[in-house]
C-alpha cells in the first residue's frame, strides 16, 4: 500500500517536474535551455514510477516498518531533531542540544538521570569544545551569549 | 612531470608536521568508524567534511582519504571479534573471521587482516601513482562530448551495485539529477524549482543531504533496532600470522589487490563489491571449499585485501577524471569543489601539488594504520563495548554541527531531517540510496557537458554520433542497461 502510494508520488512528482520545467524553455536560440536537463529527469520519474506501479515484482517483500518501543525510538530521534532545528536560533546551539540529547537519552534510550545528565552535558560540552574551540567553527549562540 | 618525480614532489608536501597531523587524525578517525558499528565511513566523512573547511585543501583530502581507507583497516576488528560489520565490506569477514576467533585464532584473523590490508594498500598505491596521469593525459584530449559519454557511462556502471531493482536505481539517479537542478541556473541565472525561496535559491546543500542520507538514516535505523553487542571477551594474542598463515594467505593477498583494484576503478565497484568477488573467488578456486565458513584464513585475508586495494582503485577516475566511482569518492569530490578546486582531467597538470600530495598522504596513512591496528588492538577491543545509547546522542550533535557550519543556516538542518526521514523510508521500501548522491554530484558537469555539446554542435544531438569515442561510451551504456535488465528479469523468472 505504501510502496503503491510512493510510486504515485513518484509519477505525480516527475510530472509536475517536467511540466514546470516545459515552463522554464527547453531550447532557445543559444542552444539548450534551462528547462531540458530537468525536462529529461522528470520524464525519467514519471516513466520508471509508472513502470513500478505496474510491476509488481519490484516491490519490497515485507518492509518492516518499526512498531511499538521501536517506532517510539525512531519518532523520538526525529522529534529530537526537529527540536533542534527550530531551538538552536533561540536557544542556541549549547542549551538547544543539551536539552535534547537528555529528553532523548530519558525518553527513548531510558538512561537514569545522573546517566542522562552526564551524557548529554558532556557530549555538548565536547561537541564544543572541539567544534568552538579547537576548530573555530562558529555555533549559534543564545540570548546568554554561548 | 614523471610518477617519480611527482611523489618527491607529494612526500615534500605531506611530510610537514600538520600534514602528518591530519593524516594520523584522518586514520584514526577512520579506524575508530570501522571498528564502532553504526557509522560507515560514508556518515563520517559528511559528518567532518565541515572540518576540512578549515584546512588546507591537500590536509584536508588527506584527512578525508585516511578516513575511508582508515574504515577498511579497522572494519575487520568488529567483523572478526563481534561477527557484526563495522562497515558494508567487512561483511565477509565476519564469515571466517569470526570462525577463527571462535577457534581462539582471532590474533591471527586481524593481523592477517592488518597486513593484507597494508600488502594491498601498497600495491594498489603504486598501481595509482603510474596508472592515474597516464589515463589523465588521454583523457586531457576530450571535449563536451566525451566527457558527457564518459558521465553517462559512470552514471550507468553505478547501477550494477544495486543490490535491488534496477528501475529504481534509475528512478534514484533521475532523483538525483532533479535536486541538483533546484537553484539559479549559472549559464543564465534563470531559477528553477525554487518557488520563490531564498533558501532554495542556493541549490540543495550537498552537505546537509549527504548527513541526512547516510548520517541521520544509520541513526535512526540504528536506534531502531538497538542491537546489543557481545564482544569475544578474551584478550586477542598472536597478532603477527604463522608461517602457515602466510603460505596460505599470500595468494589471496595478492590476488585480492589486483581485483580490488580493477574493481575500485571501475564506476560503480569499490571496496564492497570488491571483498565479496574476492571472497567468492577464493572459495571457488580452493582445493577444500568446504573450509569456508568454518575458519579458512584465506576467507579474511583475500576480502580484506580487496576492500583495501579498491579504495586506491577508486581515487584513479576520480583523480584523473573528475568522475567519483562510489558515494564515497562522490563525496571526496564534494569536498574538492568546496574548496574551489574542481576535478577532472586538468587536475593533476593544474595542481599537482595536491594530486601528489594525496597520493603520498595514502603511502604514509598505509604505515600509520598498520601501526594503529597492529599494537593497539587491545584500545579497539575495549572500544567495541561502548554501548550504542553512548555513540548515538554525539553522532546526533556531530550531525547537526557539520551541517549547520557550512552555510551558518538553519534552513540546511531541515533540509538534512528531510532527507534523513525520507531516506530511512526508502532503504525500508529496498531503495539504494548511493546512486541518488552520485547522480547529485556529478549532475552539474553532465548537465553543463550536454548543453556545450549542444551547443558546439550545428545539428543537435547527432554531435554524439559523430565523435567516435562518445558513440563508444553511449553504445557501452547502452548495451550495459539491456545487460542488467536482463539479468534482472532472468533473475526474477528463476524465483517464480
Amino acid at each position: 500500500m505504501v510502496e503503491r502510494a510512493l510510486n504515485v508520488f513518484w509519477i505525480l512528482l516527475g510530472a509536475g517536474a517536467a511540466v514546470h520545467a516545459w515552463q522554464i524553455g527547453l531550447v532557445g536560440s543559444a542552444g539548450p535551455e534551462s528547462g531540458l536537463f530537468p525536462m529529461i529527469a522528470g520524464l525519467i520519474i514519471a516513466g520508471t514510477g509508472l513502470t513500478l506501479l505496474l510491476r509488481t515484482s519490484t516491490a519490497a517483500r515485507v518492509p518492516g516498518w518499526p512498531r511499538g518501543a521501536a517506532l517510539g525510538r525512531v519518532a523520538g530521534v526525529v522529534a529530537g531533531l526537529a527540536v533542534m532545528a527550530i531551538g538552536v536560533s533561540y536557544l542556541g546551539f549549547a542549551v538547544a542540544s543539551a536539552i535534547t540529547m537528555l529528553v532523548l537519552l530519558r525518553t527513548i534510550e531510558r538512561t537514569n538521570w545522573v546517566g542522562s545528565l552526564a551524557l548529554a552535558f558532556g557530549s555538548v560540552a565536547v561537541v564544543m569544545w572541539l567544534f568552538g574551540q579547537v576548530l573555530g567553527m562558529p555555533l549559534p549562540r543564545g540570548p546568554w551569549g554561548w | 612531470m614523471d610518477p617519480l618525480t611527482g611523489l618527491q614532489v607529494g612526500f615534500s608536501v605531506i611530510l610537514t608536521p600538520a600534514n602528518l597531523y591530519y593524516c594520523f587524525l584522518g586514520s584514526l578517525i577512520g579506524t575508530l568508524v570501522g571498528v564502532l558499528p553504526g557509522l560507515g565511513p560514508l556518515g563520517a566523512l559528511a559528518l567532518l567534511l565541515p572540518v576540512t573547511f578549515t584546512l588546507t585543501p591537500v590536509a584536508g583530502m588527506a584527512m578525508l582519504a585516511s578516513i575511508f581507507y582508515g574504515a577498511m583497516y579497522g572494519g575487520s576488528t568488529t567483523s572478526v571479534l563481534v561477527n557484526i560489520p563495522g562497515e558494508a565490506a567487512s561483511v565477509v569477514t565476519c564469515l571466517d573471521g569470526h570462525q577463527m576467533a571462535k577457534q581462539g585464532r582471532a590474533g591471527a584473523a586481524l593481523g592477517i587482516a592488518a597486513m593484507g590490508s597494508f600488502v594491498a594498500g601498497t600495491l594498489s598505491l603504486v598501481a595509482l601513482t603510474f596508472f592515474a596521469p597516464a589515463i589523465s593525459a588521454v583523457a586531457i584530449r576530450f571535449g563536451p562530448p566525451e566527457n558527457f559519454g564518459l558521465m553517462v557511462l559512470g552514471i550507468v556502471c553505478t547501477l550494477f551495485m544495486i543490490t535491488g531493482s534496477a528501475l529504481k536505481g534509475v528512478l534514484m539517479i533521475a532523483l538525483g539529477f532533479l535536486a541538483a537542478a533546484v537553484g539559479i541556473d549559472v549559464v543564465n541565472g534563470r531559477e528553477r524549482f525554487t518557488f520563490g525561496s531564498l533558501e532554495l535559491s542556493a541549490g540543495v546543500d550537498l552537505l546537509a543531504l549527504v548527513i541526512g542520507l547516510f548520517g541521520v538514516t544509520e541513526i535512526l535505523l540504528n536506534v531502531e533496532s538497538m542491537a546489543r553487542n557481545s564482544v569475544i571477551a578474551e584478550r586477542v594474542r598472536g597478532l603477527w600470522p604463522t608461517l602457515a598463515d602466510w603460505r596460505a594467505s599470500w595468494k589471496p593477498i595478492l590476488r585480492g589487490s589486483g581485483l580490488g583494484f580493477l574493481l575500485g576503478i571501475v564506476p560503480g565497484g569499490g571496496p564492497v563489491t570488491a571483498s565479496f568477488m574476492s571472497y567468492a573467488m577464493e572459495r571457488r578456486i580452493a582445493r577444500e571449499p568446504q573450509r569456508f565458513g568454518k575458519g579458512a584464513i584465506e576467507g579474511v585475508a583475500g576480502p580484506e585485501s580487496a576492500n583495501n586495494s579498491a579504495v586506491a582503485g577508486s581515487m584513479i577516475p576520480l583523480l584523473s577524471l573528475g568522475i567519483p566511482s562510489n558515494p564515497v569518492t562522490a563525496l571526496l569530490l564534494g569536498a574538492l569543489v568546496i574548496q574551489g578546486i574542481q576535478p577532472g582531467p586538468l587536475f593533476i597538470s593544474q595542481r599537482p601539488d595536491l594530486f601528489w600530495g594525496v597520493v603520498a598522504a595514502m603511502y604514509v596513512g598505509n604505515v600509520f594504520l598498520l601501526l594503529l591496528n597492529m599494537p593497539l588492538i587491545g584500545l579497539w577491543v575495549q572500544l567495541l563495548r561502548v554501548p550504542y545509547r553512548v555513540l548515538f546522542p554525539i553522532v546526533l550533535l556531530l550531525a547537526v554541527v557539520g551541517t549547520y557550519s557550512a552555510n551558518k543556516n538553519v534552513f540546511d538542518l531541515w533540509v538534512m531531517l528531510g532527507f534523513g526521514v525520507a531516506g530511512y523510508a526508502l532503504r525500508k521500501l529496498e531503495y539504494d540510496l548511493a546512486p541518488f548522491v552520485l547522480a547529485f554530484v556529478l549532475a552539474p558537469l553532465l548537465e553543463q557537458s550536454l548543453r556545450q555539446s549542444l551547443v558546439m554542435s550545428p545539428d543537435g544531438a547527432i554531435i554524439f554520433a559523430k565523435r567516435p569515442v562518445t558513440a563508444l561510451l553511449l553504445v557501452a551504456s547502452a548495451v550495459l542497461i539491456a545487460f542488467m535488465f536482463r539479468r534482472q528479469s532472468r533473475a526474477q523468472g528463476g524465483t517464480k
